[in-house]
């Protein structure tokens, strides 16, 4: 990217959401709801030659400069990021898969909280995403309406009174909307327990999924529960649906919680105990390693057993400094594994010492 | 367990995917994760899961065979054969020079083929009950200015009671 200093002060702010003060915030990591775009008479960016995407990214990013909401935003030039650039605003949650891989006039708008932001020409041409601290959907939702609604001023959607907003995937058509919660449940994995309750829940259109350890590779037990269905259902149902479901899930991510403590309080404790004390005092750490310790420690604070961790937000940042773009772009260079382990351990030390 | 994609390495990536209470699994080795970029799934929101399963699978999209490479949209050029192919619609013209495939699709896919949501700022005076408002409002201008008040007085409540149900 030409512009290095703006990566590293990206880099060095935490992200609004991370900041652990939502509801129920132990449990639900984040929220998110994004929003699929298309303008009317213009070809979806999957076929659309390179001067039709340089006309629909210009008509978009006229909008966003004359909205409120974007005063203070940042436009990233995705084909001017490197791999390792890109890997940084896809471990942010900034960017998708599919984003990672696109050429000229492709764009990241993202407001400096990082609460709001806007990918032009992915699959479609905007989509315009949410992301808040907690179980606060309906805070969500009320947001990305109001900065829809302000984009729709300067914009032709392409909007079917029978389909809905017409989208370049048909998984999509309709509201365009997609609503998530991502959930931390090691109570759930630990128990046993995590499979039943997805399935129970999993219900009314809705999806839950997740990577979950099997042995060596954990991930630190996160799963998420979205909308399948964007057709014929109106935006607040979904969001009520979603949130919900979610909610059930936390309340059976804290029995499972309330079960460990009471059956292997000892076990339980040295387990996390032994967690706290890797991550406090490792030289060289893998980020599957530090994924999967993180994850007994968020637990264990959740549960007060660790007095020595202040607050949420600390481990929440954590999760992310620890991702290897991450690591690279704030030391300002590529990096071998090696170093990358080494920095991370570094930066866990210093991070729990705060 | 080998993994599912390459069949020789073991599989170490372990996803899990929930959906109408049925339970899908998918098992990959490290490679293959990382060559689909699956092997960060937390720094993915809304990671697509059923996608990969799907183009693993092939899932069948019934259509009938003729017309579909002849019939192409005048905006983008695409025939349904080539929306087919990858899954993807050209623009929003498609949704009309297509609508009778699309319609089975999206009801297969939705389970719904109305849409029932939001309605664009603009689009609003043209829509459906929406524009049943429109109409409503022109009609009580013209009946306030005839001093048609008993009139005017129906019309306001029933366009109070249209905005409601909107809601």
């Amino acid at each position: 990217m030409k512009n290095k200093t703006t990566l590293q002060e990206i880099a060095n702010s935490t992200s609004g959401w991370l900041m652990g003060n939502g509801p129920e915030a132990d449990v639900v990591f984040s929220c998110r709801i994004r929003l699929a775009r298309n303008l009317k008479g213009f070809v979806f960016p999957p076929y659309a030659q390179p001067f039709v995407l340089k006309q629909t990214a210009e008509k978009i990013l006229n909008s966003v400069r004359k909205s409120n909401y974007f005063r203070n935003a940042r436009v990233i030039n995705i084909s001017e990021l490197s791999p390792v650039e890109r890997e940084f605003f896809l471990e942010k949650h900034l960017i998708s898969l599919e984003f990672i891989k696109s050429e000229d006039y492709r764009f990241l708008v993202v407001e400096k909280r990082e609460i709001i932001s806007l990918m032009i020409n992915e699959e479609d041409h905007f989509r315009l995403q949410s992301i808040f601290s907690g179980l606060q959907l309906q805070e969500a939702w009320q947001l990305i309406n109001a900065v829809d609604d302000e984009l729709e001023r300067n914009l032709d959607y392409a909007f079917s009174p029978k389909w809905g907003y017409l989208t370049a995937c048909p998984t999509n058509t309709g509201t365009g909307m997609r609503a998530s919660c991502m959930l931390h449940l090691p109570g759930l994995v630990a128990t046993q327990r995590i499979n039943g309750v997805l399935r129970g829940i999993s219900q009314l259109g809705l999806v839950a999924r997740g990577l979950y350890g099997e042995g060596t590779t954990p991930q630190g037990d996160f799963f998420q529960i979205s909308n399948q269905v964007t057709l014929g259902i109106k935006e607040e149902e979904i969001v009520d649906n979603v949130g919900k479901i979610s909610r059930q899930a936390v309340e059976e991510e804290k029995k499972a919680r309330e079960i460990l403590f009471r059956k292997n309080k000892t076990e339980l404790k040295d387990n996390i105990g032994r967690a706290y004390g890797l991550l406090a005092n490792a030289y060289l750490i893998s980020f599957e390693e530090a994924m999967d310790l993180l994850s007994k420690v968020r637990l264990g604070f959740s549960l007060n057993l660790l007095p020595k961790v202040k607050n949420i937000r600390v481990l929440n940042e954590l999760l992310f400094l620890i991702a290897p773009a991450q690591i690279q772009i704030k030391e300002g260079k590529e990096l071998s594994s090696f170093s990358r382990n080494e920095l991370r351990a570094k930066i866990i030390r210093e991070k729990l010492r705060e | 367990m080998l993994c599912q994609i390459c069949g020789k390495r073991e599989a170490t990536f372990h996803f899990k995917e929930v959906i109408n209470g049925e339970v899908r699994e998918l098992h990959l080795c490290e490679v293959c994760a990382k060559e689909k970029g699956w092997d960060k799934p937390f720094f993915m929101p809304g990671f697509p899961l059923s996608n990969l399963i799907a183009s693993l699978t092939d899932i069948e999209i019934p259509f009938p065979a003729e017309e579909v490479e002849t019939v192409r949209c005048p905006i983008c050029g695409l025939s349904y054969e080539d929306i087919k192919k990858r899954g993807k619609i050209g623009c929003s013209s498609c949704y009309q020079v297509f609508e009778k495939y699309l319609t089975p699709l999206l009801e297969r896919i939705q389970g719904k083929t109305y849409h029932s949501g939001k309605i664009p700022q603009k689009g609003k005076v043209k829509n459906g009950l929406s524009k049943q408002i429109y109409e409503l409002r022109k009609e009580l201008k013209e009946v306030i200015k005839k001093e048609e008040y008993e009139r005017a007085a129906e019309i306001r409540d029933e366009i109070h009671r249209l905005e409601k149900d909107e809601k």
